[in-house]
């Protein structure tokens, strides 16, 4: 039987001390300048998380061990992303681009990494634990609506007999 | 298309050799093709319908079976494309579980019968997506690399930069970079930098008129058509003077074919069989259409003016050396940048004030 052909290519393992990534850190920056609005949407601002550093972060890309550039068609767009000091790993396939998929990794673990050093203090931690306590709310009300229905239509009943 | 009738395969499959009463064995040797099996392995499992995750396992195993590279990934793409998703990961678990309906399962079947053609994914989906934007594609028009994208990262920090140095840096006085994309495709770079620098203005050119007329398609979808000019031209055929509608101009950039010659046998089924080849050869060396841009620069760009060129690996030092022995160009080499898998691969190379 052929060997299966899972896998064609390599998983290729990259420092994070190339030129670019401080040219990604510095796009970073730029692209959340006021004056071009047409960018990417901030994040919610709203939550308060510990920064990420570029220099504890190990990414992998599955590129292979070829040529690369036009001389390749992969569709792979899959990043690992792994943060170095609490070992927690990311991995995001969720867009075709591979430059999105980086941006929604970071974010991922941006958050699990807030939720592990700060745990119960993280604002991923009250911000999940309130959005919980609303659906229970809405779901307490419909309860209790349905019930005062049932009620209502019980009582008509007698009242008609 | 070789069928699924060796019987380790079925094996592989997890098919017996009786299926549900009333569907009958297959005789030996009889071609049997995917759908049937496809229908008795589900059937086999008990449950009567078709889930994405089924789709997605079968049609690897179809693929693997036929040594179609990325077997997963092109069915996970194909799957999710069929339910509307981009990727299988952004699928939830809903749509994972929900029984498709006979028309996704053909759909599906359609389009992996492509992929069985070698047919790049792209192709086959007839889109795909390159940072923000989800473009048409169409062979043999060249699809973007996710690499490229780093090209458009870089002039955009180049005009974040010029913006950051001059004095006018409030949105009333914004400057209106003028780019000149040069070899410009399915439109990816030109479009993703109109869309990411607000003021400015492109002009693309390909020497392809199904590239020009796919840009042109892109650019419509995306109600960018105001702000770009396609120009049906070869840039070795072509005047300063034609390309100077606009005043002169503040970037060029480009992904011009960059595959030393010899090394085009070597590619992938995908791209020899599917994509244009005059878009990746370039030449004996891969330098001639690199070098006929930087030639033609000097008369397009201001004066500090941009190039921004994606290169084979081993290109920064030819072109280093090159611009050296061409010092009438004014032109030096500013910056090599690595793409993404740490590999020199995009040079920015700027206009000296003589």
């Amino acid at each position: 039987m052929n060997v299966p052909g899972l896998f064609h290519f390599a998983f290729l393992l990259r420092g994070v001390q190339t030129p670019s990534w401080t040219r990604w850190i510095l796009r970073k920056q730029q692209l959340s300048l006021p004056s071009v609005p047409l960018l990417q949407a901030e994040r919610k601002n709203s939550l308060k998380l510990l920064e990420l550093r570029e220099a504890e972060l190990e990414e992998q890309f599955v590129r292979g061990d070829g040529p690369g550039g036009q001389a390749t068609n992969k569709t792979n767009n899959c990043v690992v992303l792994k943060h170095i000091p609490s070992g927690i790993v990311v991995k995001c396939h969720q867009t075709r681009s591979v430059e999105k998929n980086r941006k929604i990794a970071r974010e991922i673990l941006q958050e699990k990494v807030d939720l592990f050093y700060k745990g119960e203090d993280s604002d991923v931690f009250k911000e999940k634990k309130a959005s919980e306590k609303q659906k229970q709310e809405k779901k307490r009300r419909a309860k209790e609506n349905l019930e005062r229905k049932k009620l209502f239509k019980e009582m008509q009943q007698l009242d008609k007999e | 298309m070789r069928c699924l009738t060796h019987p380790l395969l079925r094996k592989l499959l997890s098919l017996p050799l009786q299926c549900v009463p009333g569907q009958g064995t297959l005789s030996k040797g009889a071609v049997v093709s995917p759908k049937q099996l496809f229908l008795r392995h589900s059937c086999s499992a008990g449950r009567g319908f078709v889930t994405a995750t089924d789709m997605v396992n079968y049609w690897q195993k179809v693929f693997e079976t036929n040594g179609i590279p990325e077997a997963r990934e092109s069915s996970q793409y194909i799957v999710s494309f069929v339910l509307g998703a981009k990727t299988f990961q952004s699928l939830d678990s809903k749509s994972l579980h929900t029984p498709l309906t006979a028309l996704q399962q053909e759909q599906i079947q359609q389009l992996s019968h492509r992929r069985l053609q070698r047919m790049p994914v792209q192709y086959v989906l007839g889109e795909w997506d390159f940072w923000d934007l989800t473009l048409k594609m169409r062979p043999p028009v060249f699809i973007p690399r996710p690499e490229t994208e780093d090209l458009v990262s870089l002039v955009v920090e180049e005009e974040f930069q010029k913006c950051e140095n001059s004095a006018l840096c409030f949105p009333v006085a914004a400057p209106h970079p003028v780019i000149l994309e040069i070899g410009c495709g399915s439109g990816a770079i030109a479009l993703s930098l109109l869309c990411k620098l607000p003021q400015s203005r492109v002009i693309a050119m390909d020497k392809e008129e199904a590239a020009v007329d796919l840009t042109r398609e892109n650019a419509h979808r995306l109600q960018l058509q105001e702000r770009i000019h396609i120009i049906h031209q070869d840039v070795s055929h072509c005047s300063a003077k034609q390309l100077l509608l606009w005043g002169p101009i503040d970037v060029i950039v480009s992904n011009p074919p960059y595959i030393f010659h010899e090394d085009m046998a070597s590619l992938d089924a995908e791209i020899l069989r599917y994509e244009d080849l005059d878009a990746l050869d370039g030449g004996d060396d891969g330098m001639r259409v690199i070098k006929t841009i930087l030639a033609l620069a000097p008369s397009l760009l201001k004066v500090s003016g941009s190039v921004f060129l994606e290169v084979d690996p081993r290109h920064p030092d030819m072109v280093e050396h090159w611009l050296q022995v061409h010092p009438d160009l004014l032109l030096t080499l500013r910056a090599i940048h690595k793409d993404f898998c740490g590999k020199p691969r995009f040079l920015h190379i700027q206009k000296q004030s003589s």
